[in-house]
Order: C-alpha cells, then structure tokens, then sequence
C-alpha cells in the first residue's frame, strides 16, 4: 500500500451559525479502496461529501483531490471526481441520453464513443432515448451512474446510493463498484446508514457521529478464517437449559436468554461443551455463533443517542 | 472557447427541448395575427394603416416577452435549486461564474430571438394586410404616438429591449437569492407592474433623488419625438436614464453573482 491517497481531508471543519456541523474531519482513500462513511441521521454524511465535491463550502481544513485543493483549484480537483449526491435528480423532461449529453459538453475529455460505453456498461441501451420523467426510480439511478463514471474518474462519491433500490440493484451496484475499484484501481466513497449494506461494499469504514469521526476500522481482513480465536457468544438450543446450566457449573458465565443457553466461547470451547451436554444425556437441537455484526458495533459505539 | 459555447448550448437544450418555450413562442407568433386579423375584418380597411396596429400590438408582446423571458431566466436558475439538478451541474470542471454567466447569455439570447419573431410577424402581417402608405393614424386612440415608419419601430424595440435586460437581470438576481422560481417571476413581474403605480407616485414627490429611481427610467419609449422622459416634472435625457440604468444593472449583476458564487448547496 504504497501508493498515494487519492482523496485527502485535513481537519475539515463546517460551522453553520454557532453550530458546528462537522469537527475536525480527517482521513484517507487510497486508489482502489471502497470507503464507507457510515452514521446516524444527522452525523454530518452529507455535509462532508457535499464538502468534498465543492457543493459546500470549508469553514477550515482542506480537502486535497488528486494533489489539487478543492478550495483553490476547484476545476482541477473536481475533474477527478465523479459523483452522486443523494439521489440522482435528472432533468426529466430530457431524454436519457440528452442527460449524458449535457454532462459529457461540460468535460472535454468525454467522447461519443465513451458515453456510449457507459450506456452499455449500466445496461440501458434500450431505453436511452426516452425521457427520464418514464423511467423507474433503478433506471433514474443507473443513469445516475452513467453520469458519475463517463469521464473515468479517480474518486467515485456516492450519498445513499441504495437509498430506492430493490435488493437486486443494491446487489448489482454493490458489484459494480467492487469491479470499479478492483479493475479500474478507482476509489470510493460511500455513505449509508444502512449498516449491514456497508459491511458487504465497503474496505474501510469510518463512524461518523456529531461531526466527528469516532472510529476507522478495515472490514475485510480481521475477522477472516485463521484469525486468532476469539471469545464469541454462543447460543445453544437445548431441552432443558436449566440442568444444562448446573451441567456446565464452573466453564465460565452461562446464562438463559429467550430460553437458550448462552455463553461465550471459542472455538474449541464449543466443541467441548457440546461433548459435556451430550454425554449428560441432553438433546441439543442447535448451535450458533452470535458474530457481532457491524450493526452491532454501530449501535455499541453511537448508543441509543437522540438525535440533537 | 469553444468548450465554453458547449457550457451555452446545454442551456440551450434546457431551454428549447420543453414543451413550454414552443407554446410561449406560438403566442407571439399567433397574437399580432389573429389581432391584425380581426381588426381587418371589422371593417377598418380604408381609414387603417400598418403603424398604429404594429405600435398596439408591439406593446402587448413586450409585455408577454418580458413575462416569458423572466419565466425562463427564473427556472434555469432557481428551477435548477428546486429540482435538485444544481448539484451534478455543479460538481462539473466549471467554476460556478462561468455556469451562471452561460445561463445568463442563454435567457439574453432567447430574450433576443422571441423579440426579433415579435418584430417580423407584427411588420409582416401588418404590412401585408394594410400597406404602409395611408398617412390617417388614429385607431380609437389607443396609441397615440406617433409612429410613423420603419425607423420609429425599430426605436420602440430597441427601448423596449433596454427594459427588457434589465428586469431579466432583476429577475436572475432574485433567481440565484431566493432559489424559488415561483417567488422570483413573481416578484419581478410585480416588480415590472407596480413600478408604472411607483413612478407616478414619485413624480408628485419633489426631490432630487427620485431621478435616481430605478422605476423612473424603465419606460424609455418617452424619449421618442423629442421627449423629456417619463416624469414630466423631472425633465432628463436619455443619456441620463442609461446610466442609471447602468448603475442597477451592475448592483443586480453584482449581488447575482456573488450570492451564487458563495452558497452552500443543499437542495
């Protein structure tokens, strides 16, 4: 991982008023990376990705896309950048390919040739030419994409990019910007508060809550197969979870919850306590490991907090 | 340059792909037809000639060129804000200046086109029905001016434009401060009514700085024949009225400019 961040913000910081919308935001994307930009409403997602793509502007900080300050060389950063914000409104009243048009005239480096290419790459070859007011909301949001990519950008940005979509769509963009990232070496950045959306699109995520980022951490990588054995919850469905418990006096805290038995464990631990229950003559009907999801976490590290 | 042109062409596109702009356009294509017909078939034949018709009929279209014009200035700003197509217009390699500047040379030019179609279909349809040589000029005393040939026409037009830029650059102003069209065609179209209710207000006041009044010097056509401008009381010259003119064009300008140039987006 040597190479250069793509995008790179420096103590960003927005105050609207005496409020301050986003404290001292600062992170990384490197090329290729997916980066998640995950909170609670209100957290300050779209405020910083309306700040990196010049929407809004800096109280202070900076924001550094491809080496060019988006405050000084607005141009020349942007031109980098392709981008969604929150949903992808269209003139309706122009047809689909009049909506490329428009865009593909603003950057010089587009061709008929490559709007053609993104037309194709999001499959809507077969309804290009009609108006965006007869298009579903999954055809608003292709286009959307069409637009965002059509100049080979370095930074795709995406604000609740599943927000409308049916399970098939999240799936087909969540792959398509995987494809992006792996084969075209771009990188992304996300933001959702769908939890376990982020968990399957993105490398890294970072935890917005007020303004501030209260945590990074890699998805992929730490809890693969052959990390080191960690104590999991572990739930067991048994006959009796009372005699279970006295069973299992003295292997650690056991407890009941909804009528299952559940203790923390490693693997080996689970295999063992399974032994020690059957061969006490009780019926086990099922095992399962409680992973904690990144909801969990989520909703660990934010609370239950009220928004305000 | 010519990526600049492409920046006026997609405003272009904005503005002549709907519906609206063709049905704005037929009205001032079938208005001074249908008038010119009608009066023909009244019967005012022997004793009618072209220019007063063309006179009456130039006055009701700049009304409704004004209208249009203001309606379209307002939506390609503020209709932008309230669809939310601002954002990925935006987040173009483009500084916002020069997005609003091809806005701004795309509502002037449709500003310019439907008044050239006003002046040809009044000219043509007028002359064609009553000549141009009858010297009797009096229709019910509707229009009193006396507009006698090409020349004097081509005055009245190119007054009425004067107004015309400047209270489509109200309009803008009002566009890019307010982002609601609604709020923008109707202030500036308010703005254009009460400004005739205004000026006649301040003409009675007897003060210096009424001749600095935007109001007073938004109906240049007083100035034709040797006129002394709109206030009778407030004798000026047309150089006078310009640079007044001039001023608020520039004030206008200036706050469009800046406040689109600074606003966070958050349509």
């Amino acid at each position: 991982m040597s190479q250069a961040p793509i995008v790179r913000l420096q103590d960003v910081t927005k105050v609207i008023g005496k409020r301050t919308i986003i404290d001292r935001v600062s992170f990384e994307v490197r090329p290729g990376e997916v980066f998640g930009f995950l909170g609670p409403n209100g957290s300050g997602k779209t405020t910083t990705i309306r700040m990196m793509v010049g929407l809004m502007g800096l109280t202070s900080g900076d924001i550094h896309i491809g080496g060019h300050s988006i405050r000084t060389d607005f141009p020349k950063a942007i031109v980098q950048v392709g981008a969604i914000v929150e949903n992808p409104e269209m003139y309706k009243f122009l047809t689909g390919y009049q909506n490329l048009l428009h865009y593909a005239r603003m950057n010089s480096s587009i061709t008929k040739e490559r709007i053609q290419e993104a037309i194709e790459l999001v499959g809507l070859q077969d309804r290009i030419h009609d108006k965006v007011k007869k298009y579903s909301l999954g055809m608003r949001q292709r286009l959307g994409v069409a637009q965002a990519i059509m100049h080979r950008p370095k930074l795709l940005v995406l604000d609740e990019p599943t927000n409308g979509l049916d399970p098939a769509g999240i799936r087909e963009l969540r792959d398509y910007l995987r494809l992006l990232a792996r084969d075209e070496g771009t990188a992304v950045v996300v933001s959702s508060h769908m939890l376990s959306e982020m968990e399957l699109m993105c490398d890294r995520v970072a935890i917005l809550q007020k303004g501030q980022i209260i945590d990074v951490r890699s998805i992929r990588g730490e809890s693969g197969v052959g990390s080191k054995p960690t104590l999991e919850e572990v739930q067991f469905d048994v006959d009796h979870p009372d005699a279970a418990l006295g069973i299992l006096e003295g292997q650690g805290s056991g407890r009941i919850s909804d009528g299952l038995l559940t203790l923390s464990s490693d693997r080996a631990g689970i295999a063992a306590i399974n032994r020690r229950l059957v061969e006490a003559g009780i019926n086990i009907y099922g095992i399962r490991v409680k992973t904690k999801s990144l909801e969990d976490q989520f909703l660990e590290m934010t609370g239950s907090e009220t928004i305000g | 340059m010519v990526n600049y042109i492409k920046l006026i062409q997609n405003e272009n596109m904005k503005i002549y792909r709907r519906v609206g702009t063709w049905i704005m356009l037929s009205f001032i294509v079938l208005i001074p037809i249908l008038v010119s017909l009608v009066v023909l078939l009244a019967g005012g034949d022997d004793d009618t000639t072209s220019w007063p018709l063309i006179m009456l009929e130039s006055y009701f279209l700049f009304s409704l060129i004004i209208i249009f014009t203001v309606v379209v200035s307002s939506d390609t700003v503020a209709g932008e804000f309230s669809r939310g197509t601002i954002k990925l217009l935006l987040i173009r390699p483009w500084s916002r200046s020069a997005i609003l500047l091809s806005k701004y040379i795309a509502t002037m030019m449709f500003a310019l086109f439907f008044t050239i179609v006003a002046f040809i279909v009044t000219m043509l349809i007028n002359l064609a029905l009553f000549g141009s040589t009858s010297d009797s000029n009096d229709l019910g005393g509707i229009v009193s001016t006396g507009i006698v040939g090409w020349g004097d026409v081509l005055q009245y037009y190119l007054y009425q434009f004067v107004t015309l830029i400047i209270i489509v650059t109200f309009g803008f102003m009002m566009s890019s401060a307010f982002r609601s069209s609604g709020l923008a065609i109707g202030l500036s179209i308010g703005f254009l009514f009460a400004g005739n209710i205004i000026t006649g207000l301040f003409a009675m006041a007897d003060k210096v700085w009424v001749k600095y009044v935007l109001f007073m010097h938004l109906d240049l056509t007083s100035y034709m024949d040797g006129g002394t401008g709109p206030i009778p009381s407030h004798p000026m010259t047309l150089g006078f009225s310009l640079g007044v003119l001039a001023a608020y064009f520039a004030i206008f300008n200036l706050i469009s400019w800046t406040v689109f140039r600074k606003r966070d987006i958050t349509a």
